[in-house]
Parts: C-alpha cells; structure tokens; sequence
C-alpha cells in the first residue's frame, strides 16, 4: 500500500471513526465520575428503599425476612390505631393515630409558619436593626431538633416554665397545665414549638425573595397610586409566589420527617398513650423497640416516603 | 389635603424655593438649596455629571423623597408631605420598572386600576396610548419578551395614560442604543409637544439636554450651577464648571493673569483685556466698578479666558493684528466631519477644531480668536459679566 493510499484510506474513514472514538471517550469519562456517587446513591439510598419496598410484603423475625405475605403487613398497618384511629378521629379525641396526627401537624405547621416567615420578613425588610432581629429568629432554625425539644420541655413546664407563668401573670391561671403531657392539647405545644423553628428557616427565604425585589417597582407602584396592601398584592406577593411553593414544600417535607421534638417531650411512644405520636416515632418503635415488627416499619417509612417524594420532585424540577 | 384640586388641573407649575436634601443624618448632602421654577407646559431638563443630585432632586419632586429643608409647591400649594399619588406625577424610571408578573396591557391598566377608573374607559384609554406609541402589537407579551425600545415605549405609555399633571423622567433613554436613542428623542419632544404636560426630564446626556429642553437646570455636587434656554447655555456658560461641562469638546480655559489691560497666557502671549472685555460690556479699567458679586470680583488678578474649540482658528504665521497665541501642534484627529487638532499652549493641551489641517506634528502655530467669542472667568470660577449699567448688551 503506497503512503497515497494509506493517506486516503485515513480520509475515507476519518469522520465517522473519529466520531465514534469520542463518543467511547466520553461514554468513559461519564462513566468514571458517575460511579462513585452512583455507588453511594445506590447503597445507601435507592437499595434501602427498594429493600424495605420488597420487604414491606415479607413476614418478619426480628430482623431477618420469612416468607412472602402479599399485603399482609400493610393492611394490618392501616388497620392499627396506632397509625390511623378512626374511632378518636370521628371524635376529635387524642390520640388519633400518627397519621392523622402528623397531617394535623401538617396543615397547621405549614400555613402559619409560612404567613409568619412572610411576615416577619416584611416587617424586617426596611427596619433599623434588622439583621439582629434576623439573626435571633434565624437561630431558633440552626439549634437542633432534639434541643428545641427539650426547651418546649422547659418552656411548658408545670412549675418552672416559662409558658405557666406567663398565664399565671396574666391571670388564666385554671389554664396552667402540664401542657406536653395534657394528651388533647399537647400536639398543640408541640406544633408551636415547630413553627417557632421553621418561621426563622421561611423568613429567611422570604427575605432574600424580597430583597431581589427592584426597589423601583415598589416606587412605580406607589407612582401609580398604590398603597401598601396593593403594593403587597398586586407586585410584592406574584413576585414572591416562586418562594412560597419552596416555603411550603420544604415545610412540609420538615414536618412528615419530624422525629425529634416529639421524642424529646414524649419519648418512643410519642406522648402519654401515643397522644401526640408522629410516622417517624412509629417507625423508630416497630422497628428498634420490641417487640419488633420490622414489616410495620417499613410500611411506614414507605408511607413517608410515598408523600414526600413528589413533592421533592417538584422542587428539584422548580430550579 | 386639597389633592382634589390638584387632579382636576391638567397642568401644574413646579417651586422648588431652598430645597436641601442630606442622607445619612446630614452626612451626605444631596441636594443644596435648589431653587427652581417649572412653568406649566414647560420641558425642564436637569443635566448633570452622574452623583451631582439630579435625580435626588426629582424624586423630591416625585415624592419619594421628602426635602430636609425648603419647600415644594405645585401651583400654590406646599407639596413637601404629599404623597406621589396624591401629587398626581407620573414618573419613567432609568430601568422602565415594567412589573414583570404583569402583562404590557395590565401594567399600562395599573395605574388606572388602583384608582378606580372603570373598565370601558381604563380600554378606551389604553387603545388610545398603545396607538400613540405604536404599541399595539405587544399589548399581550410579558416586558420580558420585549426589546429594550420597546420597553421604553410601555413605561412611557404607562405613565401618559394616566394624564398626570407632571410627567418625570429619570435618565429614560440611557439603555437604549444609539440610534433608537435618538428616534426616542424626537419622539418625546413630539410626545411632549403635544400632551402639553409639565416634564422634568433628567439626563447626564448634554445632547439630550439641548434638543429637547425648554429650560436645562445644570447641576454639578448637589448645587444648581446654571439655569438657562440650551442656545445661552452654549453661548453664555455662567461658571467655568458649566463651561468646561457643555460642548463637544467643551471650551478650552486658558489661565492667565492680568497685567496692565492684557491678560498673559504664560509664555504664550497676552490677549488686550480692554477689548475682550469692551465686547461684553465690561469696564476694564477699574478694579471694582459696582457692588455685583460676579462684578466686583470681576477683574481680580487671576482670570480664565475661554474659547471654544470651534471659534479657534489655526495660522502658521504670526497674525499682525487681534488675539493670538502660540503654541506647537501636539496631534491632529481628523474625524471626517471635522478635525480636532491639540496644541501645547503653555504645556496645556488645546483643542482646535477645524474644517481641514494642513499642519503636522510639532509646528508652531498661532491660536486666533475674534473678541466675541472670548469668555472671562474670574478666580471663583464665575463668567465675568457686564457690571449692572444702562448699556444692554447683546450677549454674543
């Protein structure tokens, strides 16, 4: 073969072989920085899901799977009054069940903290001395979960807290209770301490939402003969929707994976005779307080899991 | 508050009588006693170099900032705490301020909505201005979708729709390119001419200024430098600030001293004090001929004497007569239109503008000037005017 040939034999076949090898590169080079994450994502993420997914439809020993049951587990689930008691909840009688429970945490929690995070947010946009008060309701967010917990402990102590005294002080004294261990008001306690942590967290966002305001907006605004309520209305509030959906939804994936606060004032059984149980405590206890029942857990999670996941979907895609 | 008189009238005058603005707790003073009057109908331009206050003072105006000190009347009433809405001004912000979340045809309806005007005469109203501003194709779109001339249009529209007393336009035409800038430009001297309506339009644009203005107020730190029609702020530029600001390029200010009855230009030669003067009036021979500031001051030792680069023409030879001065030619820009040569007088750089250069590098030539188109500044920086005598003067 003379060098003409090879040259034109190089030509002939240049595009589409080159075209190929980068591709083969780059499939490679995908590769190598897919697998580490991918791997992590995989084990500690996608396979315990998929497992308890499997899982959920097995008999259980412990921690040792048995034989299939079909949907045994969750119909035994949903029939437990632990997780819905739909006797109470006709009756509106503590406890209802932790999923009736956490949805009531839910639709208080989500809306109050929300309005309250917007409006504090307004209220600090153009004071003097803001970004201390910012700061000192951020903080309620940057403490611990566990921690918060046992300061609603202090807080609604009989004797010495805070709560208590304040009634006593403005004379509702027949009010003074044990308020995290009165079982028809304590989720109530709880849910307050809740929106205290989650107001800095909204108010947060919605600050940064505001101050990406044009200021010449609000001026047009009041140019154009508006007031206050209409300038909120009609420019500040359209301008911060975009937050709200991330507020709320971030509120609400918060409070379906609340743990922590409710295990702190109540313990593993979420409250004298599970009055204030949340998901997350039913898992915990079926799954590491005997007598085990590794099926029911998993259900649950599953059940957590199920809500939550769309609505993650949604904020993930927002961007 | 008496807002309802005000609304009723199409036209408003304008008072600003020792308007001071300071920020910070007085650190910052924005505006300076400002004086100013804006006659009904009247196009006002405020030109100023960026951070000279122009548009603090029309946010004042606006009400969106209240006066430290002085007071603000529309017609005859104080206005220092109305509210903008109640001042019934319609204002064009330098970034149009379009409400994104809305519609074009929703953000032009705003103003009309909030104050009640019903529906049928909120459309006739708005077909009204879209077609005055050739609008009518985007009246769906979202300001996003819409190029930046068109945006500009929506904001104006938005603010004539109303029918306002006072219109304020807050540097409009700076994000536009050049030469939708200029189309602009016409446009709201038509628009203005024809709506009739009080405008105080601020620029740091001097072309801007000088096409459209009935009346240009310059400004420079916070302070009211001139007030004048832009023909005699060209031609009589009353501090050495505005005449160093206006121009294209601005009038060269040669430092001089006097001496006996001529002022001397350095090395470069000395210009007749009395006939330069005697142009404008202006008694050479004595010291301190009357009791004006910018008079008494007028013949202090140390003088400005201006020329703008357009009334200096180039001679190779020593003139045998009238003002001349020498230097050596620097470098030499021809633009096309005209050529702009710099002269090292007295190691300062001149500019010369010409119609054609048949000089080179390093020549020496001689700078000449007719008597008219001389200004005097005195040490303060102030035009050196006639002192007050029966004479009328021309001007130039």
């Amino acid at each position: 073969m003379s060098l003409r040939d090879y040259v034109d034999a190089l030509d002939a076949d240049a595009t589409p072989g080159l075209s190929v090898e980068i591709d083969r590169e780059k499939a490679v080079a995908l590769a190598v920085f897919l697998i580490p994450g991918m791997t992590l994502f995989g084990i500690f993420s996608v396979g315990p899901i998929v497992y308890s997914a499997v899982g959920s439809f097995f008999s259980w020993d412990a921690f040792s799977m048995q034989q299939f049951t079909g949907l045994e587990n969750w119909i035994r689930t949903f029939r437990d009054p632990l997780i819905i008691n739909w006797e109470n909840l006709r009756r509106w009688r503590f406890p209802m069940g932790a999923l009736a429970q956490n949805l009531l945490w839910v639709v208080l929690h989500v809306p109050i903290s929300t309005v309250l995070g917007l409006a504090m947010a307004l209220l600090f946009a153009d004071l003097r001395g803001r970004r201390i008060l910012r700061s000192m309701v951020f903080l309620g967010f940057t403490v611990p979960t566990i921690v918060i917990g046992l300061v609603l402990l202090f807080i609604y102590d009989p004797q010495a807290g805070v709560f208590n005294e304040l009634l006593r002080v403005i004379g509702m004294e027949h009010q003074v209770r044990n308020w995290t261990q009165s079982p028809q008001v304590a989720i109530y306690a709880l849910i307050a301490g809740g929106i205290w942590v989650q107001t800095g967290f909204n108010m947060l966002l919605y600050s940064s939402a505001l101050a990406a305001i044009d200021p010449s907006l609000i001026e047009s605004a009041k140019i154009d003969g508006a007031g206050p309520y209409r300038r909120f209305r009609d420019i500040i509030w359209p301008l911060v929707r975009p937050v709200t959906a991330v507020v709320v939804i971030m509120g609400i994936i918060w409070v379906l994976r609340v743990f922590d606060i409710v295990y702190a004032a109540g313990g593993s059984a979420g409250g004298p005779n599970h009055a204030y149980s949340v998901l997350g405590i039913e898992v915990y206890r079926a799954a590491f307080e005997p007598p085990i029942d590794y099926g029911k857990a998993m259900v649950v999670a599953l059940v957590q899991l199920v809500i939550v996941a769309p609505l993650a979907a949604y904020i993930a895609r927002m961007g | 508050m008496g807002e309802s008189t005000v609304r009723q009238q199409v036209m408003t005058s304008i008072t600003m009588d020792g308007v001071s603005k300071y920020f910070d707790g007085g650190e910052t003073v924005a505006n300076y006693r400002l004086n100013l009057e804006v006659d009904d109908g009247e196009f006002l331009v405020i030109l100023g170099p960026s951070g000279c206050g122009k548009t603090t003072a029309l946010r004042l105006v606006a009400g969106l900032e209240e006066p430290s000190e002085g007071d603000i009347y529309f017609d005859d009433e104080r206005v220092n705490r109305w509210s903008p809405s109640e001042r019934n001004v319609a204002m064009v912000f330098q970034n149009y301020a379009l409400y994104p979340h809305m519609s074009v045809r929703e953000n032009i309806a705003y103003p009309l909505k909030v104050r009640g005007i019903p529906p049928d005469e909120r459309d006739r109203r708005i077909e009204e201005v879209t077609e005055l501003l050739h609008i009518e194709g985007q009246i769906g779109k979202r300001p996003a979708a819409l190029s930046g001339g068109q945006r500009q249009r929506v904001a104006l529209a938005r603010a004539i729709v109303r029918e306002p007393s006072v219109f304020l336009l807050d540097e409009p035409l700076s994000n536009l390119d050049a030469k939708l800038r200029q189309e602009m430009r016409s446009e709201l001297k038509r628009l203005q001419d024809e709506l009739g309506i009080t405008t105080i339009y601020v620029t740091h644009n001097q072309e801007e200024a000088m096409s459209m203005a009935d009346t240009v107020v310059v400004m420079n730190r916070g302070t009211i430098q001139q007030i004048s029609p832009p023909e005699e702020l060209y031609s009589r530029p009353r501090t050495e600030w505005v005449a160093r600001f206006i121009g294209s390029p601005p009038m060269n200010l040669f430092e001089g001293e006097r001496r006996n009855g001529s002022i001397a230009i350095g090395e470069a030669g000395t210009v007749d004090l009395e006939s330069v003067a005697g142009v404008r009036g202006i008694d050479a021979t004595s010291t301190s001929t009357s009791t004006s500031a910018s008079a008494s001051a007028s013949l202090s030792d140390d003088l400005s004497l201006g020329v703008r680069p357009e009334d200096l023409f180039l001679s190779s030879e020593r003139p045998t007569s009238g003002n001349a001065l020498e230097g050596t030619v620097d470098t030499v820009e021809p633009l096309g239109e005209y050529t702009l040569v710099n002269v090292a007088v007295d190691d300062r750089l001149v500019k010369v503008k010409v119609g054609d250069a048949d000089v080179t590098r390093g020549e020496e030539v001689w700078l000449t000037f007719d008597d008219e188109d001389a200004y005097l500044y005195d040490e303060n920086g102030e035009l050196v005017t006639q002192a007050p005598s029966p004479q009328p003067t021309e001007g130039r």
